[in-house]
């Protein structure tokens, strides 16, 4: 008996055959700025300092409207995975995250989590302050070619 | 009972440390985390699995999931197999709901919060079916979409919309002309 009892214990702390669980949310109010997650996670055009503000602004419009998700990086560092904006269920390409590409934003919505991941139903856009990352003045333009050589 | 406990504790082990890289054949980005990952889903409606708003499942536009079969964990697939800044919604969406096997790139970065459980999926196709579908329809359904952005050049420079926003705000969206900010940047 004790043995079974140590046994079911065990399993229960490790998860073993839980049963998969819908994720909670909780209301919260995140400041932070609308990225492209793609580049960001990856490393494929470099560090993820550089994937982020003005220095990556034309590349964050190219891949929100190619459909690439959408994240809120926030004050914290943690990435929140945009699934909604303001009724706008548009995800993937939408108009209202491509206009709020690289902006500094104050989002109030639900957080869910899931294996890992932060997903944000933002329910209202409290403020837009912007683009008030300047990094092109650290990072230059990320990637070199997203502005054309004006004399060719 | 030691053999008991010994299969308990193997099918006990960690999720996240099962490797699905067997029978890969992803092809590589060079990528610093990526690791090759085939494996059983389910495509699914990612608002309405996460939060429970199923109004609009699987409709056009929304992002996708991939549910695996294996061990319940959500994969979020950010990319498709095309190298022009797609995302892979539209080559999910035929398969919402349906239950598929998937190949590409897993990427698991500990140095990234949140880089975990992010997909690139280069191929796809409903269990069981024999020939894989290649991920690299985004660009067909773009130019469907925009016949009047035809022309020569990748879609992200003929994009009607991204286009306009340059032209309010300028490459790096402070309002700067196309000559200032490719100086200021060189």
């Amino acid at each position: 008996m004790i043995f079974r009892s140590a046994l079911a214990a065990w399993v229960a702390a490790i998860g073993f055959a839980a049963p998969a669980q819908a994720a909670e949310g909780e209301r919260v109010q995140i400041t932070g700025e609308i990225i492209d997650t793609w580049c960001y996670f990856s490393g494929v055009m470099g560090f993820t300092d550089s994937v982020t503000g003005s220095a990556h602004h034309t590349c964050a419009l190219w891949c929100s409207a190619g459909g690439i998700p959408v994240g809120l990086l926030g004050e914290d560092g943690e990435v929140y995975m945009v699934l909604k904006i303001e009724g706008d269920d548009q995800s993937a390409s939408g108009d209202t995250q491509l206009k709020l590409a690289s902006h500094e934003i104050v989002a109030d919505g639900m957080l869910y989590k899931r294996d890992g991941l932060n997903y944000l139903v933002v329910e209202a856009v409290v403020e837009d302050r912007g683009i008030t990352n300047l990094n092109h003045e650290d990072f230059g333009v990320v990637p070199p070619f997203a502005i054309p050589n004006p004399d060719k | 009972m030691k053999k008991l406990i010994a299969a308990l504790a193997l099918i006990a082990t960690p999720l996240s440390a099962q490797d699905f890289s067997e029978g890969s054949n992803a092809r590589s980005w060079n990528l610093y985390a990526e690791v090759p990952a085939t494996f059983e889903a389910t495509v699914v409606d990612l608002l309405c699995t996460v939060a429970g708003d199923c109004a609009n499942e699987c409709g056009t536009g929304r992002q996708l999931g991939l549910l695996r079969s294996a061990d319940d964990v959500l994969v979020y697939p950010n990319k498709n197999r095309q190298t022009s800044f797609n995302g892979a919604a539209y080559d999910l969406h035929p398969y919402c709901g349906k239950l598929v096997d998937v190949d590409g790139l897993m990427i698991e970065d500990e140095d990234i919060p949140g880089a975990t459980n992010i997909y690139l999926v280069q191929s796809i196709k409903e269990a069981g079916a024999e020939e894989w579908a290649k991920t690299n329809q985004w660009t067909k359904v773009w130019a469907s979409l925009h016949p009047e952005a035809k022309g020569k050049g990748p879609w992200f420079r003929r994009d009607p919309r991204v286009n306009a926003f340059i032209e309010a705000d300028g490459y790096l969206g402070l309002g700067l002309s196309h000559r200032e900010a490719y100086e200021i940047t060189r």
